[in-house]
């Protein structure tokens, strides 16, 4: 009986992976450092999930009650790995409150953290109650209370959505693309629309990055169907003149400086590297990339290995990456890693 | 606020005091020099809803400023400020007063349909160059063109008796832009026509010049034409705000 495999975090790749391993036989173990299970779709109240236009409550939590329900994953939530020592095949790890477990391998599945727009002070957020984030936006939705101005609950007539909030951007250190923001914004632009037919949204972007098929259903959709502008500019900063928020900047293809009064400002906030990584490279001895995310060793011959073997990383730990494509490489690094536990056992049956 | 290319400044736009004393400081005349910017401080939805409610602006939104209608555009190779692609922008953020600064070139588009062809999200910019002329007409900043008042004659004629009589148009026409019949270019084609024409066919124009007949059974199609038109014409007026056809 070969030895359980650790997966660290509950969120999509994490339940993805240990439901993979499940359902070939394998012994899987999932610590979570937060009490409830399904990462940041569950935990940050995500409202319909890009492509498939589900709920996250329903999507995710059908993985989470998957998992839960599957009697060869145990499940540790509301720890965290304290120490984690030993070989490929002969790991152990001790968590949190004392419990040791022994295993064969593990696969860091512990995501991201969403930027803190308090870190762009310029456009207004944490000064202004209007000025709210792509998930406040996302839990308004999904509450069923509908966008609302937070200062005093009207509905918005005009709206901006800023791109590029804690992406792209070397003031703040953050020179990669959060990869995802372009999309969820083209997505809650049209809920917003939906919901409120009156209310002008626009968007202030200085590149469109609504990858592959995402063009079609989300960036052209929002423009041709639901009559989303787009403006090509990067916003200067948000001030107010005590009725409106005044959103300030170059419209680039007129040149001209631009002051426009809006209702409410969101930011689409970018995908910063886990809090934890620091004290994860240390506890699992995996190397991290320059921008913070957990380094992946090899592209092309196993998947998902980090610098220590038998440790393997999937999801947004590695990088901004879309929930599909996470849960993709929680598959992926679940059979990396069960190569890893079963391999002298399955290569001795076949010979 | 920066000044972001010399070419964007606009000389009405350019103040300066023959004489100002600033601080004890004389820079009267050039030393005095300012210049306003030009801000864009709102944006009116509206235009563009009004652009999109006539013939051929109807995919104005779709319009990402690729700029290949520009690129392709027969009339801007020979005059650069004919920029399809700049009016389509202002429109869509509602920049009214910019848009009427180029009244007297708007109506230049030949209809060539190359940038028709090279709109990758079909935005049909040639239908927004016609629909903006159109709406610079009703909108009363530009005066009605010639093309305008040969289409009304024409289809006020098939409308009334399902059949034209060209010196009947040009009767009209004439008549509505007001131009002298007595044109030498006119003559002249009168007279060599006088000359060439088949002797049936000349009774015929004649005949047809003084009964006005009408195309059997017209009575109908007539009112339902009729009807379209008045409902079309009705639609458009509300959606640019315009006093009910008729009133005053």
């Amino acid at each position: 009986m070969s030895k359980p495999i650790l997966i660290v975090g509950g969120g999509p790749a994490g339940l993805a992976a240990a439901t993979a391993l499940s359902s070939v036989g394998q012994k899987a173990i999932l610590v979570e450092k937060e009490q409830r299970l399904g990462g940041a779709p569950i935990l940050s109240g995500y409202a319909k999930l890009v492509p498939t236009g589900e709920w996250a409550k329903d999507a995710i939590g059908g993985m989470v009650s998957r998992v839960e329900t599957d009697a060869s994953i145990q499940r540790h939530a509301g720890r965290t790995v304290a120490e984690f020592t030993g070989e490929p095949g002969a790991f152990r790890a001790k968590l949190s409150d004392g419990t040791t477990l022994d295993v064969g391998a593990a696969i860091l599945c512990t995501g991201f953290t969403h930027f803190d727009s308090v870190n762009k002070p310029e456009w207004g957020f944490g000064t202004y109650p209007d000025v709210v984030t792509t998930t406040q936006v996302e839990q308004m939705i999904s509450s069923g209370k509908g966008v609302r101005c937070p200062s005093d609950g009207r509905k918005p007539e005009r709206v901006a959505i800023l791109l590029c909030v804690g992406s792209r951007d070397r003031q703040i250190g953050r020179e990669w693309c959060s990869k995802i923001c372009c999309t969820v914004s083209c997505n809650i632009a049209m809920e917003i629309r939906e919901e409120l037919p009156d209310c002008h949204v626009y968007i202030y972007y200085m590149d469109i990055r609504t990858f592959g098929l995402y063009e079609t259903s989300y960036y052209w959709k929002s423009q041709e169907e639901f009559k989303v502008k787009y403006i090509k500019a990067r916003i200067a900063e948000v001030t107010s003149n005590g009725q409106k928020l005044i959103v300030k900047g170059e419209d680039t293809l007129v040149k001209r400086p631009i002051t426009i009064p809006f209702d409410m400002v969101v930011h689409a906030i970018g995908m910063d590297p886990n809090v934890d990584n620091r004290s994860l490279a240390s506890v699992f001895g995996v190397a991290l990339q320059p921008q913070g995310f957990i380094g992946k060793a090899n592209a092309y011959a196993t998947f998902g290995e980090t610098s220590r073997p038998g440790i393997f990383v999937a999801g947004a730990a590695t990088g901004p990456e879309t929930i599909d494509d996470s849960i993709a490489q929680g598959k992926a690094a679940a059979i990396a890693a069960y190569a890893v536990v079963n391999g002298a056992r399955v290569a001795a049956q076949a010979a | 606020m920066p000044i972001h290319e010399k070419s964007l400044i606009r000389p009405e736009n350019i103040r300066t005091h023959d004489k100002l004393v600033l601080d004890g400081v004389d820079v009267s005349g050039h030393w005095s020099t300012f210049i306003e910017t030009r801000v864009v401080s709102d944006y009116n939805e509206r235009l563009q809803e009004e652009i999109a409610a006539l013939p051929g602006g109807e995919y104005i939104h779709r319009c990402w400023q690729c700029g290949s209608c520009t690129n392709s555009c027969t009339v801007n190779a020979v005059n650069p400020d004919f920029n399809p692609r700049y009016w389509i922008y202002l429109i869509r953020v509602g920049m009214e007063s910019e848009l009427l600064r180029d009244k007297d070139i708007i109506w230049q588009c030949v209809s060539c349909n190359k940038c028709t062809y090279a709109c990758p999200r079909d935005v049909f910019p040639e239908g927004v160059m016609k629909a903006t002329a159109h709406w610079l007409e009703l909108k009363g900043h530009t005066p009605k063109s010639r093309s305008t008042m040969f289409d009304e004659e024409f289809s006020e004629q098939v409308i009334a008796t399902g059949k034209i009589e060209e010196g009947r148009i040009i009767r009209g026409f004439f008549a509505r832009s007001a131009q002298p019949l007595r044109q030498d270019w006119l003559i002249e084609m009168g007279k060599r026509l006088a000359r060439k024409l088949p002797f049936k066919m000349g009774m015929l124009l004649g005949i047809a010049a003084l009964i006005r007949p009408r195309t059997r059974g017209w009575g109908r199609s007539r009112d339902a034409i009729a009807s379209y038109v008045g409902e079309q014409e009705q639609r458009q007026r509300k959606a640019l705000s315009l006093p009910e056809p008729g009133a005053k």
